[in-house]
Order: structure tokens, then sequence, then C-alpha cells
């Protein structure tokens, strides 16, 4: 089912910044500030991948980074934002860029990859299990929430990646975490 | 930290000190990385790496290098000295065996291509050291492929291309790069050799014969997949004819017929939202009398179900809708919407409306975040209602494309796109009021600022809403102000992570937003809202004009190098492509914003000229002037003055060419309303006539006679042509007639620029005051010693005063008009107004909702524009000489 997405995969610049609002116009997706992006462009710059239509078009992109303690075992790639744009969504483009990064992390000798979800994007949840991802914890009131609705809380999914030859890094925790505990 | 230039004097110091620190050699480093030193930046790098030999420092020093030759002026020099050291560093290292790092051997590509030295860079990429570029995803193959086209090595990025799509049959990029190749190796007439190799990329496919073999390999292995079959083939053959035909290739024909091909390709991915996206790029492969029967065959492959009562065959199911709706997507952008009749056109609205509201019922669990499946049907239907209306003119449509968006955000409060073309209709029918919610709603931030902060700057001020629209300058500007200070801080974390090839794209990223087209707007339209409404009223026009440091001499907009950072297709279309934005559109859109902007830049700097030019008048100096005819002050008043002339006769230029462009595209500037209504013709006489009041103040007395002649001539046309601009006000805004609503945006606009053109007015009055109080002052006293009369100044005295007299005439019934306006408004009663003879009950309190809004926005403004001017008024009537 995965790759209908007949596109051109490269690497995230500036200018797409200017060219990314059919995506970022989605209520579920930051648009963070530029100081965010540099940071990724400037510091995990293959880790940000941005599909393009051959219309010329915007599809999605995925923005992450490696981070952790080698010697813990805790290296791992990290999703911090990924976004299709509603037109192109149901193509499995979302897959493909997480198949993407978990590539790039294997190569960078990660443990896992881990992303945080909202609890109620049950979209999101189900796709992130299809692509064999679990919930290793859940963050109480990880995403704080604007205009007078509660703060929601977050799954931490997780996937090993086949360094963790055990599994070890995707065994679920048995209690909810608060978002100082995490790392 | 606000001074980074006293940072890099700090470390120069500490090291002074420290001469072996390391530490506070890095410092210094990154001190110079944040102003742009790359000449201090190549030293330090040398001395760092010479206190501790790690490479990372050698190659800082390499990149400030690269950095020299980037921001050269001399782009020989660059070519012949900073690149050729640069690359001659790296080859030392290469030599040595000393390189560690990918980011190394991506920066000694990044020199030789910038050198032309492809050749050499292709054997670093496909050598050993290309074996270090491995955190980019194919980034060896990207990095040859590059090369091989800038080599102009065909039959490599031929076969390369062709092992890509074997590996990854749906990257697009590989089949454009694979059909460049090959018709470039076509008109070459390439042969492969007789034996071997057909190059070091592996097997070349060079001929049309070989091409449609591979293009049909890729599909039949899609074909015979179990699974859903990838897109990437599909689109490719209709690419590969497209080209054929293009050359008048007969072997075309051998693909098949584009007509059965796209007709395949709905089958195949029909109940895919990106279909149309996929399909509207080759529809011009169908001639002009196949369109219908294309949207007919395909019509008759989407299962519906029998027609209800109102004729309209529904779908059974969200993928039935998602083919149906697709079909009415591809109608329209084969332009078959267009080509109805009034009566078929509301025939369309009545279907699309009805598959509208059917699909509803498979979205009932949809969250508020998620779109409905049905929500394209809407916007289709509302497109529809835009054409009936710019064709016809008739209002209604528009008050029912704004009910329909209306429903369709209260089932789908998420769609970015009802909001955005809502705030189209609503700022076109002159209500920004309820754009506000809208706007915020969509939760635009940063860099969205820049791309479609236009929506709401462009009409907020011409609107009359001046709080609001300061305050959409200022969301702009905050961001802009920290983009400098933003994006020197990832320059040095570039370094640092060795991303050398960001650096050049930061520093290219920070220069395109402070050359952007709405960053010079917003600035210059908040300093001018800023004065309309605080100079001299709540502070004077010096103190105002002094505090935003407004120099009217400089003129800091870059204006031959702006950048258009406007996201002008961010509305959805699907028009056919002669209907889309053209390139020449966006190129006439620019110049219009150019030409606008220059008029609004120069009416600031002469506001801000009259501030220079008011000088307190004591009345030795008025004395001193008036006598010895004396002024030491650099005549800057007639130049700009000059220079809005021949801006308003370019704009005047501009509009005789009678652009227009497409309703979805960029809006119109306020150019062609402004020189209509006569408020710009306006306030060049009301400069002017500062000038001849200079003119008066500098000359002696006695030989003015001509300057006082045109000064009173100049108080009696300003008033007439205040008049004039007042009359264009007149009329209802809103108005209610045989059950119909009828809106006259126009009329708000121009009071707009009435308001605006009496603030200009007011500050010149004041201007004039100024240098006329002490004149006369000084002429009393001459008058009482020497006993003569001198009358010709008491022209200019008395024209003065008639003028602020006919002035505070005009102030009265402008204010009366306001008054007139917002009683016959609040009088509307809009809950009584029967709609159902067109539109039928369930829209009707959608459309009576959005008239209330606009009702609401534009008693806001009348308020705005009438408090403003009641302040103006007040200070006028105190204005004597």
């Amino acid at each position: 089912m995965l790759g209908s997405k007949m596109t051109t995969l490269r690497a995230f610049t500036c200018d797409d910044l200017f060219k990314f609002n059919n995506i970022n116009l989605d209520p579920l997706t930051e648009t963070y500030g530029i100081p965010f992006y540099l940071q990724y462009l400037a510091h995990w710059p293959e880790y940000f991948i941005v599909a393009e239509a051959p219309g010329g078009e915007l599809m999605g992109y995925i923005m992450g980074k490696a981070e952790g303690s080698v010697a813990r075992e805790e290296w791992h790639g990290h999703v911090t934002a990924l976004s299709v744009a509603p037109e192109f969504r149901r193509l499995g483009l979302a897959a493909k860029l997480m198949e993407l990064l978990e590539e790039i992390s294997e190569r960078k000798g990660g443990f896992f990859v881990d992303l945080f979800v909202r609890v109620s994007n049950q979209v999101a949840v189900n796709m992130y299990k299809q692509l064999g991802y679990s919930v290793y914890r859940t963050v109480i009131e990880y995403y704080s929430a604007s205009n007078g609705e509660p703060d929601e809380d977050a799954y931490d999914m997780r996937k090993a990646l086949s360094r963790d030859t055990e599994k070890k890094s995707i065994i679920p925790l048995p209690h909810p975490v608060r978002p100082e505990d995490i790392e | 930290m606000h001074r980074p230039e006293l940072v890099t004097k700090l470390y120069e110091a500490a090291v002074r000190k420290v001469p072996s620190s390391e530490e506070y050699h890095s410092h210094l480093f990154m001190a110079y990385a944040r102003v742009g030193e790359y000449k201090k930046m190549q030293q330090a790098g040398m001395t760092l790496y010479k206190i501790v030999p790690k490479n990372p420092y050698y190659f800082w020093s390499v990149m400030s290098l690269v950095m020299q030759a980037i921001s050269a002026q001399d782009k020989k020099l660059s070519q012949t000295m900073f690149l050729p050291l640069a690359e001659r560093m790296v080859e030392k290292m290469v030599k040595e065996e000393k390189i560690e790092a990918e980011a190394e051997v991506q920066l000694y590509y990044m020199i030789l291509e910038r050198l032309g030295k492809y050749v050499e860079a292709l054997e670093v990429v496909r050598g050993q050291l290309g074996e270090k570029l491995t955190s980019e995803l194919q980034s060896r193959e990207n990095k040859c492929m590059s090369l091989y086209k800038q080599l102009e090595r065909w039959p490599e990025c031929n076969a390369l291309s062709c092992k890509l799509l074997l590996k990854n049959p749906d990257d697009w990029q590989f089949y454009m790069s694979y059909f460049d190749s090959l018709f470039h190796l076509i008109d070459q007439g390439w042969e492969p050799p007789s034996e071997g190799e057909h190059c070091s990329e592996g097997e070349v496919r060079s001929s049309v014969a070989q091409a449609i073999a591979f293009v049909e390999e890729r599909l039949a292995v899609e074909e015979a997949k179990e699974t859903r079959p990838l897109r990437g083939p599909f689109l490719a053959r209709l690419e590969l004819i497209r080209r054929l035909r293009a050359r008048g290739c007969p072997e075309e024909q051998e693909l098949g017929e584009p007509l059965e091909l796209m007709f395949q390709y709905f089958i195949k991915f029909g109940d895919k939202p990106c279909c149309i996206s996929d399909l509207k790029i080759y529809l011009d492969l169908l001639t002009t009398d196949h369109h219908v029967q294309f949207i007919n065959r395909l019509m008759e492959t989407v299962p519906l179900s029998e027609p209800q009562d109102d004729g309209v065959a529904l779908p059974g199911d969200t993928r039935a809708l998602q083919r149906h709706l697709c079909v009415a997507q591809l109608s329209r952008a084969l332009g078959l919407h267009h080509a109805l009749d009034t009566t078929g056109k509301l025939d369309l609205i009545r279907q699309l409306k009805s598959h509208y509201r059917h699909g509803l019922q498979f979205g009932k669990s949809c969250l508020k975040t998620e779109l409905q499946f049905s929500d394209m049907y809407c916007l289709l239907a509302s497109h529809v209602y835009i054409d009936l209306w710019a064709e016809t003119g008739d209002e209604t449509m528009l008050w029912q494309c704004l009910g329909l968006l209306e429903e369709g955000l209260s089932h789908s409060s998420s769609n970015a796109q009802f909001k955005l073309l809502l705030i189209l209709l609503f700022c076109r029918m002159g209500a920004f009021e309820p754009v506000v919610d809208l706007y915020s709603s969509l939760d635009a931030k940063h860099v969205q600022h820049d791309t479609i902060g236009f929506l709401l700057t462009r009409y907020a001020e011409s609107l009359g809403q001046f709080a609001a629209a300061s305050q959409s300058c200022n969301f702009s500007l905050r961001f802009f102000h920290s983009n400098q200070k933003d994006t020197s801080e990832y320059i040095i974390q570039a370094y640092k992570y060795g991303a050398f090839e960001k650096i050049p794209e930061f520093i290219a990223f920070r220069s395109r937003l402070n050359r952007s087209l709405h960053f010079a707007q917003v600035r210059t339209e908040r300093m001018l809202l800023d004065l309309f409404l605080e100079a001299d009223l709540s502070s004077s026009l010096e103190d105002n004009v002094k505090s935003m440091g407004l120099c009217p001499e400089e003129d800091d907009i870059p204006w031959t190098d702006m950048r258009d950072n406007r996201d002008l297709t961010v509305l959805t279309s699907w028009d056919p492509a002669d209907r889309q934005l053209s390139e020449e559109q966006r190129s006439f859109s620019l110049q219009e914003e150019l030409l606008w902007l220059k008029v609004r830049f120069l009416t600031l700097r002469l506001v801000g000229t009259l501030a220079v030019l008011s000088h307190p008048p004591t009345p030795r100096n008025a004395e001193k002037a008036a006598e010895n005819g004396v002024v030491a002050k650099p005549d800057i008043l007639r130049p700009l003055l000059d220079q809005l002339n021949t801006t308003l006769q370019n704009g005047a230029q501009f509009l005789e060419r009678g652009v227009q462009y497409p309703f979805l595209g960029p809006s119109p500037t306020r150019l062609a309303h402004a020189l209509a209504s006569g408020s710009c013709h306006c306030q060049v006489l009301a400069f002017q006539l500062a000038a001849y009041v200079q003119e008066l103040d500098a000359a002696a007395l006695e030989e003015t006679t001509e300057v006082q002649t045109q000064i009173s001539n100049s108080f009696k046309s300003l008033l007439i042509q205040l008049k004039e601009i007042l009359n264009k006000c007149k009329g209802d805004l809103l108005e209610v007639k045989e059950g119909q609503c009828k809106t006259q945006p126009t009329l708000l606009e121009n009071l707009v620029f009435f308001v605006e053109t009496v603030c200009v007015v007011h500050w010149v009055s004041c201007f004039c005051a100024g240098v006329l109080r002490p004149l006369k002052a000084s002429l009393q006293k001459r008058k009482k010693k020497k006993k003569e009369p001198i009358s010709a100044t008491m022209v200019v005295f008395s024209g003065f005063q008639e003028f602020t007299a006919g002035l505070q005439s005009l102030f009265s019934e402008v204010l009366d008009h306001i008054k007139g306006q917002e009683t016959s408004l609040t009088a509307l009663k809009l809950g009584e107004l029967t709609l159902e003879e067109v539109m039928p009950a369930g829209e009707e309190a959608f459309v009576k909702l959005a008239m209330d809004k606009l009702r609401s926005s534009y008693l806001r403004s009348l308020q705005e524009l009438g408090d403003l001017l009641k302040k103006r008024a007040d200070v006028l009537k105190s204005l004597k000489i």
C-alpha cells in the first residue's frame, strides 16, 4: 500500500518556508518561529525532508533530529513534525517520510525512533501503530492549550531500530510521566 | 547583547590577554560570524587551528574564504583569489590524508562547484572521499546527477536516472532528468560504443523506442501488482506523450490516446484527493472538442444512486463521493463550468450544494480539526457564484456565496480555504471587521505574516479600520524586526555543526526577508497610520516624526531588488490554465504594489518634511527671515513633490493598461481608487501650497506678489477639491431595495481617502499657520512704525482665514453624512428581510448572518472615521494666525 506518493523528495530549504501554507494552515500543524526551523536546518539538515508534487506544490514534510546518550542506549531519532497537505493525504506519503527518517536514524546507529502525538489525534495514533510504533508512555498535559481549553496529554510512541536487538527501548512504562520528567 | 560589534571588541581584548585560550578564540570567531566579518573569521579560524589543531577550526577558516567569495562585489576576485585559495587549503588536507568528516567533503564539493570545476567535483563525489557523504539519503547520486547536467554528460545522466527509477519508479525528478537526457542524446545523434559499457553509470536508453519500452516496463510491473499501483509510471507516460508531441514525434501514438489513458488513470486513482492535481497538468493533451466526451465517460463510471426528488444522483460512500468530486473539479479545470449560461450555472450550483449537504453524513464522526469529505463541493459552488457575480454584476450571488461559506464553516470549522475565501469576499464588499476573527482563527504566525499578511493589511486601513490596521502592521513588523537577530544565531550554529551549505542559504534567507515587499509596506503604512491617528492631535507632528525616526531625506527602501514573498496561490483554484494567475500578472501585481508603495512612501516623506521645516516661531527669527529673506534650509520639499508627481503619472499610465487579476489571485492596490477619488491630486496641491508658503517665508515680502496669489488660489482650490472628494462619498453604503441588499464599498473607500487627505491638509494648514503667524505679527509691527498699509499680504491672511472657515463647514458636512449613514444602517431591518423568493429558508439564516456582519463592520468603520474627523475638527477650530 505504501509508496504511491509520486513525488520528488528532497532536502527542505529556507525558501520552502514561503511555500508551505497549504500544509501549515491545517489546525494540527504548528507554524514555528524562524529560529526553530533554522536550528533544525543548522544541526540536522538531513532530517528535514520535503515532498514536492509534479505541479510544484509542496505535499508534506518531516522534521526530526538525533539525540540521547549512546552510553545509556538512548541515542535515537526523534520526529518533531510530520505533516501532509489535505489534498495529498491517503497516499502513504507520511509513511514514506517516516521510513526515510527511520533509515537515516539506522545509519546513525540509533536504538529507536520516537515521537509525541496528541492522545486525541486518533488518526495519527493509528497510523503510527500501523507503522510499527507502540505507546511507550503517556506524558501528562504535554500540549498546553490556548483559548481556555484544558491541556492535553501526549503519547510518547516508539519503534525499535535494528541496533536494539532485544527491543528493550520500547518496553512500556507502567505509569504516566509529567513533561518535566522527560528529557 | 544588542550590540554585537562590542562583543567582538570584548573577545579581541580577551585573546590579547590569554593568547592561548581555545575558548576565547572560538568565541571571537563566533562574534565575527555574528557581524559577518569574513576576513577576520578566516584569520581567527587559522589562529585557533594553530593553537589546537582540530579539523573543524581549519575548515571554519576555509568556509570564511568561501563567504568572502560569495559576498565579494567583484566576482572576478572570488573566482581568481578567494575560491582557489579555499580549494588549495582543502587540497592540502586531502594530500595529507587528514580529511575526517562528511562536512569537510561537503565543503570541498561546494568550493569546486562554485569554481565551475565540475569534473574535479565529480571525481571527489565518486571517489573515496565521496564515501563519507552518508547522512543525507542519496546524497552522492543527487550530486552526481547535478554535475552530469552541468557537464552535459547526457549518457551518464540518462543511465543514472534509469537506475534510480528502477529502484524507485515513483520519484518524479528522475523521470524529468531521464526525458531531458533522452532528447539531448537524440539531438546529438549519440550512438552507444560498439563494445564495452555505454558509460560509467551503465546502460543508456537513448532512443524513443527504448524510452517507450522503459516506461511500459514500469507500467507492466505496476499493473501486475496485487496492491495499489504507484502513480509515477502512469503519469510518466503522459509526460512522455507531451514531450514527444511537442517535438512532433509520431511515436507518441504508440503510448496510447491521452483521453483513454487519463480515463484509465481516473479509474485507478480517482478516489484520491490528489487525482485532480495530477491530471490537471495534462489536460492540455485533450482537444477542446473531446472535453465533454471525456467528462461524460468519467461520470459514467462513478457509482451514484437513482436521482433524488431534486433530480440529483448521489454517491453512497466516500470513495464514490471523491470520484464524483474529482469529475466536478476536472470539469471546472476544462472550462466547462465557465461555458454554462446563467441558468446552467445556477443549476450547477444547486447540484453542487446538494452533493455538499448530502456528503456531510459521511463525516458525522469527524473531529473539529478534520475537514468534511464534501467540503470541496461547497468551495466549488462558491467559485461558480463568484463567476456569476463577475459576469452579471448581480450582488445576490455574492450574498448567497457568503451564506454558503458561512454554512460550510459551521460544519467544518477548521477549513482554511473557507476562511480565506470569506476574508477575500468580506474585504471586497467593504467589511473588515469579520476578517479579524477569520484571520486569527487561521493561526497564521511568523513567516506566514510575510506570505499571507497582505490579506489583512491590504484592506484594514482602506476600509477605515485604523486600529485593526495598526495592529496588523505590528504583527508583521515584530516578525521582520526579529529576523536579523534570529538568523545570525543560526549562522553561527551552522558553523558549529559543519552545515556549511546552510550558511549562504541562511544569509540569502535573511536578505529575502529584509527585502520583502510586505516589510516595506507595513513599515510605511504603520508610520502613516500613526500620523493619521495622532499627529497634531495628541502630540505635534514634529514629535511624532521624531519619535518614529523618520528621516525625510533618506530613501531606505531597496526598490531595485524587492522580494515579493506573497503567497498568491494560497486560495485553491480549479480554474482552467488560461484563467489561473500567470507569471505576467504576477509581475504586473508587483509593479502595481511598488508604484502604490512609492506614492505612500513619498507622501510619508513629504509629511516628514513639513515637520522638519516647521521651526519654532520665535519672533526674532521670524523678523530676520522676513527682512533678510535668508533661510538656510535644504529644499527637499520640491524634489520630493516632483517625484510624487512623476510617480502618480507612472501610476496613471500603469492603470491605462487595464491589468486584471484572477479573483482568487492578488487584489488590486488602492492606486486606481486613490486616483479616481481625486485624493492624490488634492494631497499634491496641499504639499504645493506648503512649498509656496515656504517660498513666501524665504523671500523678501515686496517681491512676493506672485507667490501670494498662488497661495490664495491654492487655498481656494484645496477647498474645491476636498469638496469634490466628499461628493464621491455620498450615497448609501448598504441599501435594501425590493428584498435585495446592495452595497457600495467604494463610497467607504472614498471616505477613507477623504479622511487621509484631510489629515494631510490639516498638517499643511498647521505648517502655514506656523509661517504666517510671525509674518503677520512682524507686519503689524512695521505697519505701526511706518504707518503705511501693505495691502498685498492681506490676501494671504484673509485667504487663510477663509480657508479654515471653509474647512470647518466641510467637517460639519462630512460628519452629518456619517451620522446619516449610521442612522440609516442601524434602522435597516435585516431580520425582516424576506429572502425566500431567492433562496431556501435554510440558507437564509446564513445569508442574514453575513449581512449582519457587514452592517456591523460598516458601522464600526464609520465610527472610527467619524471620531478621527471630530478630533481634527476640534483642533482646527483653534488654529489661528
